[in-house]
């Protein structure tokens, strides 16, 4: 490279961005570079996701390494594409252009990367070539002479294996001997059309032989992607994914609960009564242990979905189910967001980045919130237990199908919002498929593991963040004013949640909610989960966790009529009613528009599904409805 | 197909060599070449990616717009480029290896050791030929993915 003069050795560390097509391993070599030194957050303004890591080299200088979104191109059809081009050009205020960019191209599918390549290398920026999988390459009998190659592209050119320890060493000492000038001046560049030629032109300079066809691949194919058989198979991979998620997560579950009821007896024990007791055990111990509960299932939901992106299966389940989601306005690329929020909507809204239209994005953040989130589940098995006996059906027991009918309820009502917002949205922009569908591999442990830790910190700061502050504050809300002395309700019926309580019941009432539910409501406002916890505090009792659950169930099936229950189940398909979700999708959307609308508009749905729920049930069942 | 390829061929011929009137016919058939849509459309091996079945294989002859996405609301240039970007560039090999249910659509399609799903328009606006049984691959962009032919 042109060696520029430089006096004195730089202490900064050297700052590369690592740019690269989708798919190309460029987030494993990230990951094998940094290790887990990473930090992501989003780009200023934008929901891009900004993946930043440090890596210390030999010479004490250190890597700032920037893991840029995968592009096929710097000509940008998305977000992530246009962040990307612009990082490069040094366009983005924030972040400075790096100093050297690293494309990774995947030495199996050499021709798609090195065309990326000759675009970035017209940007001017200072570039190294990393031809990563270079095992595999090898294995399929790719032929490339890496020094021919760098000759002709007159760039440095390295090759990597990401997956492998050391993997990333010869990068490191190319980065760290090269002394990297500041950007030349962008070279006269050709256009786009000619661009297949030099592609052409480069890998015949270089003896570039294609890899040979793995057979396994196209006999996997015409399994998985066959239209019967395929969408057979993804049914029953989602199948086993939802009993693991709900029969592995069992006992980490109760573990977290006795953890923290043990935690809140210990506090309760060596504080003395008061206040600041209260706050801690209930608000702050209690809220943050109601969600840290759910902890268990999220892991294992995205173990699941990490190693089916990992393996290239995902994008194919897309692919599977691109036409059917077609009919309600929706891409196959919802799918991955829409299986994420069975777990909880705030991942799944997090996913729909990858969805590059805004409206579809819109679309499926807008319904997200649908898909039975693991957080109704405490609410579902609370009332199934109390209110529907456990008779069978042949192998079906009743309880269990109208869990299940729950579930299509969300997802029937989500494709039904969807397909309102595609008849009365407006005419829409097409926006292509075009999905790459990746060689299969084996997931690789680190990088999922990697994946998960990531996933797990997102969940613990919002538990540590939006969830206990408004733990704290609903806390505050059913503690304060204290009941008047010689008070015989129980205490929250005075506080200021109760007063609220009172007041809802104004607007509940016509849907069969009696006050001991609206006043619930309003601390399950936090998260959906809260409000069996809310129910028990109503009621007076004062245990915590299944206890509670058991203890609740008889009161609730002798004092609530069936309509009530299942208007509250009908409520709880659409439940408005959780804030984390809404500030999630205010910053996914930059504003606060899109979180009000759905408010709204989930509100009417579960109140109107909830009205006629109460009635069709009061008026079949024995006890009619009482007013 | 054979007929069709002929009369192009000839239809060339004539372009450049006017003044060799060897074949009393040929006139006729000129006449009967010029009254119909323009040469590329008489040969019917010039077909759209949207248009091939399981298992085809097919050489790309090049990109065009399409109606069938455009209605004026979409950016067909960026369809088109994103195609190129894709490695849908003429010569390249493809092979179609599985079409979804119902109206085979979407379908995936094998290119340049690559497989991308694509929507049947936006494979509209790949216009491509038949391969040939055992047409040799000139370009190390053109090769076909799977084992028929590779391995």
């Amino acid at each position: 490279m042109d060696a520029a003069v430089e006096s004195k050795p730089e202490s900064r560390p050297l700052r590369i961005a690592l740019v690269g097509v989708p798919n190309c391993g460029k987030t494993a070599l990230f990951n094998r570079l940094t290790g887990s030194r990473q930090k992501v957050a989003n780009y200023p303004g934008v929901t891009v996701e900004r993946r930043e890591g440090e890596r210390a080299t030999p010479d004490g200088r250190g890597l700032r390494v920037l893991d840029l979104p995968g592009t096929y191109s710097l000509n940008p059809t998305t977000l992530d594409e246009a962040i990307t081009r612009d990082v490069l050009l040094g366009r983005l205020a924030g972040t400075p252009a790096p100093e050297v960019a690293v494309c990774v191209v995947d030495a199996v599918h050499l021709p798609i990367g090195l065309r990326l390549a000759l675009e970035v290398k017209r940007l001017g920026v200072p570039m190294v070539l990393a031809l990563n999988r270079m095992d595999v390459a090898r294995r399929r009998g790719v032929e490339i002479n890496i020094a021919r190659l760098s000759a002709e592209l007159g760039v440095p050119v390295v090759a990597t294996v990401a997956v492998r320890r050391g993997g990333a060493d010869g990068l490191v000492e190319l980065l760290e001997a090269a002394r990297w000038s500041t950007p030349r001046a962008a070279p006269a560049g050709a256009d786009a059309a000619q661009m297949p030629d030099q592609v052409r032109a480069l890998l015949a300079a270089a003896g570039y032989s294609p890899p040979r066809a793995n057979p396994w691949f196209a006999r996997i194919d015409a399994l998985l992607l066959h239209p019967v058989a395929g969408l057979l198979i993804l049914l029953a991979v989602l199948f086993v994914m939802f009993q693991a998620v709900f029969t592995w997560a069992e006992a980490p579950m109760d573990w977290i609960k006795g953890a923290m009821g043990s935690l809140g007896e210990y506090t309760a024990a060596h504080l003395p009564a008061g206040p600041l007791a209260s706050l801690l055990v209930n608000g702050v111990i209690g809220g943050a242990g109601n969600v840290l509960v759910f902890l268990p299932q999220i892991i294992i939901l995205f173990f699941f979905i990490l190693a089916l992106e990992d393996s290239g299966y995902l994008p194919r389940a897309a692919y599977l189910l691109d036409r059917l989601m077609g009919f309600v306005g929706l891409s196959g690329r919802a799918f991955i967001p829409l299986l994420s929020s069975h777990a909880c909507a705030i991942p799944g809204i997090m996913a729909t980045r990858t969805i590059p239209n805004w409206r579809d994005r819109l679309t499926t953040i807008m319904i997200a919130p649908l898909m039975t989130c693991s957080a109704r589940l405490p609410v579902y098995l609370l009332l199934i237990g109390a209110l529907i006996p456990a008779r069978h059906f042949g192998p079906f027991n009743q309880q269990g199908l109208v869990m299940f009918g729950l579930y299509c309820a969300g997802i029937l009502s989500a494709f039904a919002v969807a397909l309102l917002l595609k008849q009365f949205g407006g005419a829409r922009q097409y926006s292509p498929l075009m999905l790459e569908l990746p060689d299969y591999q084996w997931p690789h442990a680190g990088n999922l593991l990697l994946g998960l830790w990531e996933r797990v910190k997102i969940f613990l700061n919002r538990v540590g963040g939006i969830i206990l502050a408004l733990m704290i504050v609903l806390w505050f809300l059913s503690t304060y004013p204290a009941p008047p002395a010689g008070a015989t309700g129980p205490a929250i019926q005075y506080s200021f949640a109760g007063q609220l309580g009172a007041l809802l019941q104004h607007v509940f009432g016509p849907i069969g909610f009696n006050w001991q539910i609206s006043i619930a409501l309003v601390p399950g406002l936090a998260a959906r989960e809260i409000a069996v916890g809310a129910l028990g505090t109503v009621y007076s009792m004062s245990t915590a966790g299944d206890d509670l659950a058991a203890q609740l169930q008889p009161v609730i099936a002798s004092s609530w009529s069936l309509a009530t229950g299942c208007a509250l189940l009908a409520w709880y398909v659409f439940a408005p009613q959780c804030l984390s979700t809404l500030a999630v999708v205010k910053r996914e959307t930059n504003s606060w528009r899109y979180p009000l609308i759905m408010a709204a508009y989930l509100f009417a749905l579960a109140y109107f599904a909830a009205f006629i729920t109460y009635r069709v049930v009061g008026a079949m069942s024995p006890g009619g409805v009482e007013l | 197909m054979s007929i069709d390829r002929c009369l192009c061929n000839m239809n060339v011929d004539a372009n450049a060599n006017s003044s060799h009137l060897l074949w009393p016919s040929r006139n006729r058939i000129l006449a009967l070449v010029k009254s119909l849509p323009p040469p590329l459309d008489l040969d019917h091996s010039l077909i759209e990616l949207a248009q091939l079945r399981r298992g085809d294989m097919a050489v790309v002859l090049g990109l065009v717009e399409t109606a069938a996405i455009d209605a004026g609301r979409s950016s067909n240039e960026s369809l088109v480029a994103r195609l190129r970007d894709l490695g849908f560039v003429p010569g390249a090999h493809c092979e179609v290896i599985a079409r979804m249910w119902p109206g085979g659509d979407p379908m995936a399609v094998r290119i340049g050791g690559s497989t991308f799903a694509l929507r049947r328009a936006e494979a509209a606006a790949v216009q491509v030929r038949l391969a040939r049984a055992g047409e040799s691959q000139r370009s190390p962009l053109a090769r076909p993915g799977t084992s028929a032919a590779a391995a």
